[in-house]
């Protein structure tokens, strides 16, 4: 009976019969796509602390699975449902997506966030002067790596400076009869962190400021050889078998399940290769490794630049200014202090990084304040277009479907026709 | 009819009958292991796929019923297919009835224009058409998924009823209007009561689509208390990744109302999909 | 004025144009709106490098044909075309005469024909998208069938969607599974219609049951055939549901796209909509010169 009453009400809000009296509040919707849930579950407590010190508001936290979130985003933004606040990576998609009207402009409102926030990070959410987000961590993409798996083949970790290092160690490893790497191919950009990557190191940031200023193409000889040297890599068979199947959320679950010893990942994974494992469990703090993406010796780039992000939030056209004033609460140093003690990010709140303890992340803090250029990932960095090419050829080299030269000129001619 | 087994030896017989029963057990056998994966544990579901669960967990199905949201987005797909059927059934019948009972000018050209809207999909023109909808303020409503829908299906239902009104006896009309009854009055008085066989098959045949539209919904709808089943199935089935068990409870589910549905009206529904597809 | 009047009065009789007035806007106003012109804006757009955010004259960008020859020209197309011919050679190459033979085996009435025809039609009612996940799972090389076979003979795990050349070929073996039910079920409502007299003077006429099925069954159904092989061929160039979750991204190196699937990916996930709307308008080319050709030279039927 109570059911059936729940399944009415239900229908009845569905078909847009209002029967509450929430209409006073104003709704604030929050929406991200972090599957470790411990996290979300933190900021339904800010939530709660906020709402209880701004009445009236109402902060709804939204959840989207990654690429559903990818996919549905596009069309959402032009919907009437589409939320105040979102889930964005920076680059090129978020100044196109600021440009084109769909972002709100929050500059008048923005003193709160500029005062706390590192001002590097507010610089991404920033397009033309003017805020249209905030940054809400960073990150790091590098090498995870289980230690036992590694003990138990005799690699040592340390010892990985270059990529013909690596290349060592996953034969090594597959002598061993060990899977070396685990790779979501399915969903394709964890793929494109290898590709991107050693186009960083080949290249180096000059070759890549270069390339957006379109003095060289996107073709040049160094990214070619990037993928030459990806293709190396691949030659050895290193992933988990059926790699391309599996999506982000399958490899990290081969991971945590201790069933491939390697995974190319930023350092949200930490958490998700816990939840997504079997046990629950996961690869624990003291049996998991973080190492830097190998250097290319004859390369341009220094070992010491990193790829990553610098994630943030955006505000959709028509936040209003609670979203804002949440946004700021959200972001305050005793929030990001909170999530960084728990190990969930490295924050981007002045002073709130001395609140990191996870060794994990403080390892990738220190890296990533050493790194003279950290380059947010290329899929979002170049926009929609030339990134989605981006990672299709990555995926394609990972199958030997392309040439290292074709797969550079397809991203050459996705840059032109962009 | 036709009794040709009777001239069929037993072993000929034997040998149909066990092809036929191997055929079954191909097409039924992914329904088993759906049902019955809901029911087990992610370790016994990888060793154990084809078998009864090891042990029985009624957990999952009771976390997907229990769920105000399954009701919801089935609640939701009730009211899109619905409204579709009613629509589409009225639109449609009565641009028929005027095809095939009144004269006038252009006709044939109308026919043959709402006639096109039959051979090509509806995904020829989703852009335009998102945007279009869009601009209509119609994005995350009920009107956004279902007129388009209705749309693209008017030109199969509407060549249904005109070759079924056609067939009406041509004195029951002329009866009417010499009793003083119009067009209109006729039409809902006497045609409609007397196509229930069609309208039936009409029925079935919009609803089967509409009940398992999947791209209009992905495309019109982001508010997640308007998801359809079928997009309510592709977000679950995104945030559970490799938790099979769960993922097929929920299949189980979200199917469920169909197979039953099939089973109680499959004479309807063989009729209205197979038997309408050979006479229109 | 008073003209109008009476030439209403003269033409109205039974509520004739009251009638037409009530009954013929409805349908013509969805249909244009939501269906023709859709379709005239995807002719426009398809010229045009447009993300659909503000009006086409502010936004537009002029491409001529260039969204066209980049479709034509891209590999993935090549390979989502060459999918879209799979699926029409395995229909009607498999799945139809698998639908004949089932038909013929279980067209005659009885209780067990009955369960036959239920179990083999069953598949049809799912949504494409709920077969694709159900299959998405048999064919998990961890948790599926498959998986459970690799393992019974001791082989390494296999992963067939993962596989380039067996991804859509998989898919391809859920089309069938899942389609050819209904086409049993158009053939045997043909067979049912074969006037038992014909039948019982062929055999008093010696035919034996092979002559009759060859000579007399199919021959007289010829007609429900030509008609799913139209059915096959429009569901092959539409073909898209359930591809989605077997093939997410179009599968291993985007071998496993359609045309649908490719216009959703490259059209729709980045709001491409001259681009995409290039594709639509390639894709109702290839329909329409299918359902004309194939109506007037195999159907020969006229709508008067």
């Amino acid at each position: 009976m109570i059911k059936t009453t729940k399944l009415l009400t239900s229908l009845a809000l569905a078909a847009g019969i209002s029967v509450a009296a929430q209409a006073a509040d104003t709704v604030v919707r929050h929406l991200h796509l972090n599957n470790d849930p411990r996290i979300p579950a933190m900021w339904e407590e800010f939530a709660k602390e906020f709402e209880a010190s701004n009445p009236g508001v109402d902060v709804q936290i939204e959840f989207l699975e990654n690429e559903a979130f990818k996919a549905k985003l596009p069309t959402m933004l032009q919907s009437k449902s589409k939320p105040d606040v979102f889930y964005s990576w920076g680059g090129q998609n978020f100044a196109d997506r600021a440009e084109a009207g769909l972002l709100q402009d929050v500059s008048g409102l923005a003193g709160g966030l500029q005062k706390n926030l590192s001002s590097g990070g507010m610089s991404a959410f920033t397009v033309g002067g003017k805020v249209y987000g905030a940054p809400y961590m960073v990150s790091q993409v590098g090498f995870w790596y289980n230690k036992k798996l590694f003990a138990q083949a005799g690699v040592k970790a340390e010892e990985i400076k270059t990529w013909d290092d690596l290349l060592e160690a996953v034969k090594t490893l597959k002598k061993a009869g060990i899977t070396p790497i685990a790779a979501g191919g399915a969903d394709k950009w964890p793929i494109h962190f290898y590709t991107t990557y050693l186009a960083m190191r080949t290249g180096g940031q000059d070759t890549f400021n270069s390339a957006l200023a379109e003095d060289v193409s996107w073709d040049n000889p160094d990214y070619v050889k990037a993928f030459k040297l990806f293709t190396d890599l691949v030659a050895l068979e290193p992933f988990q078998s059926g790699f391309m199947a599996a999506g982000y959320g399958d490899a990290s679950g081969t991971f945590g399940d201790h069933k491939a010893a390697m995974h190319l990942m930023g350092e949200w994974d930490i958490g998700v290769q816990r939840d997504q494992s079997q046990s629950k469990e996961g690869v624990k703090d003291e049996d998991l490794g973080f190492f830097n993406f190998p250097s290319v010796p004859d390369g341009k780039g220094a070992g010491t630049d990193t790829l990553g992000g610098i994630n943030g939030w955006a505000f959709s056209k028509g936040a209003s200014p609670e979203a804002v004033k949440w946004i700021e609460f959200f972001l305050a140093k005793e929030q990001q202090s909170r999530e960084a003690a728990a190990g969930f990010i490295i924050p981007v709140a002045k002073g709130a990084d001395k609140a990191v303890n996870d060794p994990h992340k403080s390892i990738i803090a220190k890296n990533l304040a050493k790194a003279e250029w950290h380059q947010v990932f290329w899929d979002q960095a170049l926009g929609s277009d030339v990134g989605g090419v981006i990672n299709d050829v990555s995926a394609e080299l990972a199958t030997g479907d392309v040439s290292p030269e074709d797969a550079a000129a397809r991203i050459q001619e996705a840059w032109e026709l962009r | 009819m036709a009794k040709q087994n009777s001239i069929q030896s037993p072993v000929t017989n034997l040998v149909r009958l066990a092809v036929l029963f191997f055929f079954s057990g191909i097409m039924l056998i992914p329904f088993w292991v759906t049902v019955i994966g809901g029911f087990k544990s992610l370790g016994d579901l990888r060793v154990n796929p084809f078998a009864l669960p090891t042990e029985w967990d009624f957990s999952i199905y009771g976390t997907i019923l229990t769920s105000a949201d399954t009701w919801k987005m089935m609640g939701n797909s009730v009211i899109v297919t619905g409204l579709s059927i009613l629509l589409v059934l009225l639109v449609a019948s009565m641009v028929a009835f005027t095809f095939s009972h009144i004269r006038f000018a252009g006709k044939k050209y109308l026919y043959n224009y709402l006639i096109a809207g039959m051979m090509f999909p509806a995904a020829t023109a989703i852009l335009p058409l998102f945007i279009k909808v869009r601009d209509l303020g119609l994005l995350d409503t009920y009107p956004g998924i279902i007129l388009p829908q209705v749309a693209f299906g008017l030109a199969m239902s509407m060549m249904f009823f005109r070759t079924f009104f056609e067939q009406l006896p041509q004195d029951l009309f002329e009866a009417a209007l010499v009793d003083g009854c119009g067009y209109t009055r006729f039409f809902f008085t006497i045609v409609l009561p007397l196509s229930t066989p069609i309208l039936a098959t009409v029925g079935v045949f919009i609803l089967v689509g509409s009940w398992n539209n999947y791209i209009m919904p992905l495309i019109f709808v982001n508010d997640t208390d308007l998801y359809t089943w079928p997009l309510g199935l592709m977000a679950y089935r995104g945030e559970y990744g490799v938790e099979w068990n769960k993922i097929l409870a929920y299949v189980t589910v979200t199917i469920f109302p169909a197979i039953m549905f099939f089973l109680f009206a499959q004479k309807y529904i063989v009729a209205g999909l197979s038997q309408g597809a050979v006479k229109g | 004025m008073s003209s109008i009047r009476s030439w209403f009065y003269r033409n109205n009789q039974g509520g004739r144009i009251t009638t037409l007035l009530l009954f013929l806007p409805p349908a013509l106003t969805i249909f244009t709106l939501f269906v023709v012109l859709p379709l005239g804006e995807a002719g426009y757009y398809g010229f045009f490098k447009w993300k659909g955010l503000s009006a086409i004259s502010e936004s537009g960008k002029w491409m001529g044909f260039e969204n066209y020859s980049r479709v034509l020209g891209h590999s993935v197309f090549h390979s989502a075309i060459w999918n879209t011919i799979k699926i029409i050679l395995v229909s009607i190459l498999i799945q139809l005469p698998l639908a004949m033979a089932m038909a013929l085996l279980v067209a005659s009435t009885g209780a067990l024909n009955n369960f036959f025809r239920l179990v083999f039609f069953m598949p049809f009612i799912l949504a494409d998208v709920v077969a694709g996940l159900i299959w998405r799972y048999i064919f998990d090389g961890d948790y599926g069938l498959v998986g459970q076979f690799t393992t019974l003979f001791g082989m390494d795990p296999y992963y067939p969607l993962a596989d380039k050349t067996w991804a859509f070929n998989s898919v391809l073996m859920v089309v069938v599974w899942k389609y050819f039910g209904y086409h049993m079920m158009i053939y045997i409502a043909g067979l049912q219609g074969i006037s038992k007299d014909l039948l019982e003077a062929a055999k008093i006429d010696g035919a034996n049951n092979w002559q009759i099925t060859f000579r007399i069954k199919i021959p007289l159904i010829m007609h429900a055939v030509k008609l799913s092989v139209f059915f096959s061929v429009i569901g092959a160039l539409q073909f898209f549901e359930m591809v989605i979750p077997m093939l997410p991204g179009g599968g291993p190196s985007s071998s496993g796209h359609t045309i649908v699937t490719y216009l959703y990916t490259y059209g729709i996930v980045r709001m491409k909509v001259g681009f995409g709307s290039s594709v639509g308008v390639i894709l109702f080319i290839v329909c329409m010169a299918f359902a004309f050709s194939y109506q007037r030279y195999v159907m020969k039927m006229n709508n008067d």
